[in-house]
């Protein structure tokens, strides 16, 4: 139904609906239940009876999945108490089950209208990450929307085994419209779309390799992207991790210095950066490793 | 009445005070914290930040490569993180080459000398804001605040100019919802610290005991329940768990 409409354009359960299989999907903790944020109810801001996330188990190609989506629309998809709860709380039902868990992430980072609460709430859906990992049961953060993953509910995302993307997803911590206060519109003009989206968006993450799978905008796309993680884990390994810190040290050294993104885009083995920026999904990742 | 501030001690003064004559085997770079000390006459590893730093990539990345120094060289040594950081600087390089994945790194060093047995206790030493907070400290076992530090998402203030929700509005929900308040102790009401210690408390016994006492098991929603502070997030997280398991 929602093959010719482009995934980051649907709602959060239109997001599940295209991606699981037919009838599949049951919500845990539904609308029904109407569990309200007290904060945004005492400041006289409206609420949402789901606090902004959707979670539930569903199945892919027959393979059960939990899975949880931010929606955007509803304060940023921010995380506060209940949001942050919720997404606690499945994170561990899929240790405890080992089932894997699929978070569809929108959202920039921590509900500021409900403080501190918040900002635990992260800190612990992160610890129940790494149970998830501990057990070998894969985490996958989709990041696919002009939201994307921000703040706090960025660096989460990297807590993840692994990250799909599409190129209207973004990666980072600060926003472009913060960095651009801090630093002034000379070093960051955040109507600067295609700037932007070459500083946190899907393929600067995936060249980086932040990013594991880079897939067209559709449905169906984050559908195959997330079925090639399910059956795999990436263990938090020494051998690993000295990996990853030898790789970060080496990105730092060559580009630290770099203002102009499209160094890291050549750096990274992309030689025609026209072509490139043309370019979505896999067409983008072939024209990048063409030049490696 | 308002109580006056605590006054603002040196990093060096800090260290001291938690380790004794043992924190000369920190070194300060950069206001990034790494070294050895000792701990009721117990090797510790300490990682951490001072002066209210910010921590760019290649900060995560001195305090990552020390937690695996450690877990190579120093097994099962319990690892102390001292936090005093006004978080990530928003700067549009750091972005680009991926601070988010940087400190995920960070958070993945410390995950594995968890599993490895390295006991993880946390002090927040001055501010201890945001993702300053989450990117280590926020990851330990358990997390104790001097009660001169500076904890929580934000001051009221800055929450109100980014909310556009008038500030005192903000003060005066924050007498009964304490996540809106900033500082250790409401901090402390949310389950987000163990304990406050003060200046009058003997800071080395109660990190000793601290170590002692620590453990891998995330107690911070059962704490925020039982002090009042965060009411909701146990009984939603338990009603997840319930309603899956049907």
């Amino acid at each position: 139904m929602t093959g010719a409409i482009l995934f980051h354009e649907l709602t959060a359960r239109q997001r599940i609906a295209a991606l699981v299989d037919a009838g599949s999907f049951s919500e845990l903790l539904p609308p029904p239940e109407r569990i309200t944020s007290p904060y945004l109810a005492q400041l006289g801001i409206p609420v949402s009876f789901d606090d902004g996330l959707v979670i539930g188990h569903a199945r892919i190609g027959g393979k059960k999945i939990y899975l949880a989506a931010q929606v955007g629309q509803f304060v940023g998809g921010a995380v506060g108490e209940i949001h942050g709860a919720k997404l606690t709380g499945l994170f561990k039902a899929a240790a405890r089950d080992k089932v894997p868990c699929v978070l569809i992430v929108e959202s920039g980072g921590v509900r500021l209208h409900e403080g501190s609460s918040g900002e635990i709430a992260i800190a612990e859906t992160m610890r129940a990450i790494f149970e998830c990992r501990a057990l070998k049961v894969p985490t996958i953060a989709v990041i696919a929307t002009d939201i994307g993953a921000y703040g706090g509910i960025g660096i989460l995302s990297t807590c993840c085994d692994f990250r799909v993307m599409t190129e209207h997803g973004r990666l980072g911590i600060s926003g472009p419209i913060v960095i651009e206060k801090w630093m002034g519109k000379k070093a960051y003009d955040s109507a600067n779309r295609a700037l932007v989206w070459k500083t946190s968006g899907g393929k600067t993450k995936y060249l980086l390799g932040d990013a594991d799978a880079l897939v067209h905008d559709t449905a169906d796309a984050v559908r195959d992207g997330i079925s090639k993680f399910l059956g795999k884990s990436n263990a938090v390994s020494l051998a690993a991790l000295k990996a990853r810190q030898k790789d970060l040290a080496k990105r730092l050294k060559r580009f630290g210095a770099a203002t102009d993104p499209d160094t890291v885009w050549k750096g990274m083995g992309v030689r025609n950066i026209e072509a490139a920026s043309l370019a979505s999904g896999p067409d983008f990742a072939a024209l990048a490793k063409r030049g490696k | 009445m308002k109580k006056p501030t605590p006054k603002k001690p040196s990093a060096r003064t800090v260290l001291v005070r938690l380790f004794g004559a043992s924190a000369k085997g920190i070194d300060i770079e950069k206001s990034v914290l790494t070294g050895y000390a000792a701990v009721d006459g117990k090797k510790v590893c300490v990682i951490g930040t001072c002066d209210g730093t910010y921590i760019d990539n290649g900060a995560a990345l001195r305090l990552a490569a020390h937690v695996i120094e450690c877990i190579e060289k120093q097994p099962k040594t319990p690892i102390v993180m001292l936090v005093d950081s006004a978080g990530q600087e928003p700067n549009r390089v750091a972005e680009m080459l991926g601070l988010a994945s940087y400190f995920g790194h960070l958070l993945s060093c410390l995950e594995l000398a968890r599993r490895k047995g390295h006991k993880l206790i946390t002090v927040a030493t001055g501010q201890a804001v945001g993702g300053a907070f989450l990117c280590y400290g926020m990851f330990a076992d358990r997390i104790y605040a001097l009660d001169s530090a500076s904890v929580g998402l934000m001051p009221i203030a800055a929450m109100s100019a980014v909310t556009k929700i008038p500030a005192p509005v903000l003060e005066k929900l924050s007498k009964t919802m304490p996540s809106l308040e900033f500082g250790a102790a409401p901090f402390a009401l949310l389950g987000g610290v163990e304990e406050v210690w003060s200046a009058s408390d003997d800071i080395q016994a109660k990190l000793a005991a601290a170590i002692t006492a620590s453990s891998t098991e995330d107690n911070r929603a059962e704490l925020g329940k039982k002090r009042g502070g965060r009411k909701l997030a146990l009984d939603i997280r338990k009603k997840v768990l319930a309603e899956s398991a049907r």
